[in-house]
């Protein structure tokens, strides 16, 4: 008893709060922050990369193929957020998988308690 | 040792009854040390450094969750670099955001160690944290730790740079930025400690979940002996001029430090181990049980000999 009631005050609140969801909607809005997490990340790093590089920028910047070099970084922002992306999907796959097998567990402990209960 | 089990039970005891006040209590203590520390160090902006706004700040983070310390302590960090170089305040700012959007989402229980690796760096037991962090954590704590001891190598290197940075000229803003990028970047006793803390983590989690007797304590010691030889040997390659007096004292310190952690944590009799076989339909199970020493704390019953005064409320004296 002792056991279920932690659960329920700690673990079990985020779990139940998982469990809230079905695990397209779940996974698919954890992905969705991620990506727009990593949106952010990206073009932060971007900035001081730029930053680091501007003389040799503002140098080349009339030299260098202006698309081609757009075209490498959407590549790599593509590149990173998908990478991202397909990472967040797995975790929070096995983090819904986690709450619901756990949960489970709880339930089913908590009707042998109902039952012990019942006999008494 | 039957003391310190029954000192572990008061304070078992004691920390479950007034858990209560105890946390707010170590939030405000952990809030107020780490804001006092980030003045100590790179104290630049005079308006956020006064004592009464840092007792305010821990007031405030001693009823909000623990990460709120971390926001706090990061938000300090930049505005102090703020006050110094918009260059460093940004470069902080970002180093800082990427960490929380990108890893800390995954793992928001890990936050705390980004706070408490600088803390141990100022305090010269920084190897007390992948110790205790492979005890405790998983080995995905490796990150979390990379990411406190770039936190402390970047106030480290602020810090230091300050003068130079202040002289440097305040329209050339490309320049501080190759300035402050490359000597993060360049610092190789950044890099070796990552790699040294990230072994020893790996290397502690793996041992103490061996099933082998005294796990915990041969991860400790294997865990200190090659996080020293680790560093030592980055130390020989790369030259970097690490103090191994420094290090080796530091070490012994930490291993005091996780032995206190195992001690709470991870206390079994080798002694008294049982080893049993028992099947089921469809497994066999070679079972080994470890028995935790646990020791009733003594209660103390106050009995009354004397009687109370009402009975001799006829004049009767008590003697």
């Amino acid at each position: 008893m002792t056991k279920l009631a932690s659960y329920e005050m700690h673990e079990g609140k985020k779990h139940i709060a998982v469990m809230n969801y079905f695990r397209g909607d779940y996974i698919g809005f954890q992905v969705l922050k991620s990506v727009i997490a990593a949106t952010i990340s990206f073009f932060a790093l971007f900035g001081i990369y730029a930053f680091y590089n501007f003389e040799e920028l503002m140098q080349d910047i009339y030299k260098m193929d202006l698309l081609e070099y757009g075209k490498s970084i959407v590549i790599l922002y593509l590149c990173a957020v998908g990478a991202y992306g397909v990472i967040s999907y797995v975790l929070f796959s096995s983090k819904y998988n986690r709450a619901k097998k756990s949960l489970k567990h709880y339930y089913s402990n908590l009707r042998n308690l109902a039952s012990m209960y019942d006999n008494e | 040792m039957t003391t310190l089990l029954v000192a572990k039970q008061y304070i078992k005891i004691f920390i479950s009854k007034y858990e209560v006040y105890l946390k707010p209590l170590m939030k405000l203590i952990l809030a107020l040390a780490s804001l006092m520390m980030i003045n100590g160090k790179i104290g630049y902006m005079h308006r956020i450094d006064s004592v009464s706004l840092v007792l305010i700040l821990s007031l405030m983070c001693s009823f909000m969750p623990m990460n709120f310390i971390i926001f706090v302590a990061a938000a300090f960090t930049v505005l102090h670099l703020y006050a110094l170089s918009l260059e460093c305040a940004a470069i902080a700012l970002v180093i800082f955001l990427v960490m929380f959007l990108l890893y800390f989402r995954f793992s928001p229980r890990d936050t705390l160690v980004v706070l408490l690796t600088p803390m141990c760096f100022l305090l010269k037991i920084p190897y007390a944290i992948p110790l205790t962090m492979g005890l405790l954590g998983t080995p995905a704590s490796a990150v979390s730790v990379g990411c406190g001891v770039m936190v402390s190598y970047l106030i480290n290197y602020v810090a230091d740079s300050a003068p130079a940075l202040s002289g440097m000229d305040a329209d050339d803003m490309a320049t501080k930025f190759k300035f402050i990028i490359d000597g993060l970047l360049n610092n190789k006793q950044m890099m070796i400690t990552i790699a040294a803390f990230a072994v020893t983590i790996i290397l502690v989690y793996i041992i103490k979940r061996m099933s082998v007797n005294y796990a915990w304590t041969i991860a400790i010691i294997a865990g200190a002996v090659v996080d020293v030889m680790v560093l030592l040997i980055g130390d020989l390659m790369f030259d970097i001029n690490v103090s191994i007096g420094g290090i080796i004292v530091g070490t012994i310190f930490s291993v005091l430090i996780a032995k206190v952690v195992e001690f709470f944590a991870f206390h079994v009799d080798y002694n008294r181990t049982e080893k049993v076989q028992f099947e089921d339909d469809e497994y066999y199970y070679y079972v080994k049980a470890v028995p935790k020493i646990t020791v009733a704390a003594p209660s103390k019953t106050v009995k009354r000999i004397n009687t109370s005064k009402k009975k001799y409320s006829g004049g009767q004296s008590k003697r």
